[in-house]
């Protein structure tokens, strides 16, 4: 298979670190795993991540919240503009408040990554244009496939002749 | 839930970003025909090209460069016949692209006399509205004229080839 990382498809790997992919694409993706080291330490930080995720717990909230939260809001003096607008992320105490707060600013990070990746790029090294014998070798098998199915018609696809 | 995915998605995206933004921009605007992995190869030093191939065992080293050789030596308007294949193929999802390939390689196992007929059927297919052609794939003429196989190769590369 193509290299996931070479094909802008991280999802695949963040789908094969959930569980999600289909029997026949999770064996074709761990088949290139074991040859693909990038591949291989994205998806084990992804498989870690979740693992990670998978044993934290948010902390419980204490049986009398509500009552308190109303007996203090109740207790207001008449609030400035400003302690109006800041009231409803009071409710939330800080505890809760700062997962909250990481999780968006995660996402929006996520978001512009995603869709600017080259403005988070570090500067790309002298080599970077550098191409690696096994993907051009993959995409020539692909080349191959194509071609071959495309001359089906013709006198050279009883060849069957790799390029 | 939430928070998960967007660790999920910032991980993914922070480890992919940097390999993106140093392929070509072209590819990340999509619909030019944009260089592929032989194209960038081909703009590397032949030092470079020799470190790399210096990397993997000389027999399979020597078949790339006889692959690449061949590859160069196309006449121009089938390269770029392939190349736009090539690229459309390249833009699809990596599990339908994995279908696809699996579906071409038993393609090329069939008899070379079954290869033209399965060629044109698939040709015939992919020109058809998507009604007419569910109705070919299940008509007795249909089952009775291919092999188990060949229905198979027929309806995936069909449905999934690039048109």
């Amino acid at each position: 298979m193509n290299c996931p990382i070479e094909n802008r498809n991280s999802a695949m790997l963040v789908a094969h670190a959930a569980g999600e992919l289909d029997p026949l694409a999770a064996r074709v993706l761990e088949q290139h795993l074991a040859g693909c080291e990038a591949c291989r330490s994205v998806a084990a930080e992804q498989i870690a991540m979740w693992k990670a995720l998978d044993a934290w717990e948010a902390p419980p909230v204490s049986p009398d919240f509500d009552r308190r939260l109303y007996r203090r809001i109740g207790e207001g003096a008449p609030l400035s503009w400003w302690e109006r607008l800041a009231r409803p992320f009071r409710a939330i105490p800080l505890r809760q408040a700062l997962p909250l707060t990481a999780t968006a600013g995660l996402l929006l990070m996520a978001g512009l990554l995603l869709q600017h990746p080259g403005s988070y790029a570090p500067a790309p090294a002298p080599h970077s244009q550098a191409v690696r014998a096994d993907q051009v070798e993959s995409t020539l098998d692909d080349l191959d496939l194509l071609r071959q199915f495309g001359t089906a018609n013709s006198a050279e696809s009883v060849h069957n002749d790799a390029m | 839930m939430l928070l998960r995915f967007g660790f999920a998605i910032l991980l993914a995206a922070a480890a992919v970003g940097p390999v993106w933004a140093q392929q070509d921009p072209d590819k990340q605007s999509g619909q030019q025909l944009v260089e592929n992995s032989i194209d960038r190869w081909n703009r590397m030093s032949p030092a470079e090209r020799e470190r790399q191939l210096a990397k993997l065992p000389p027999d399979r080293a020597r078949m790339i460069r006889q692959r690449i050789l061949r590859y160069n030596q196309m006449n121009p308007e089938e390269q770029q016949a392939l190349r736009e294949r090539y690229q459309t193929f390249s833009q699809l999802p990596p599990d339908k692209q994995e279908i696809i390939r699996e579906r071409l390689r038993e393609f090329r196992t069939l008899p070379r006399l079954r290869r033209p007929v399965v060629h044109g059927e698939v040709e015939q297919l992919r020109l058809m509205p998507e009604a007419q052609r569910q109705t070919r794939m299940n008509s007795d003429e249909f089952r009775n004229r291919y092999s188990p196989q060949e229905q198979q190769i027929i309806r995936d590369l069909s449905t999934y080839l690039p048109k």
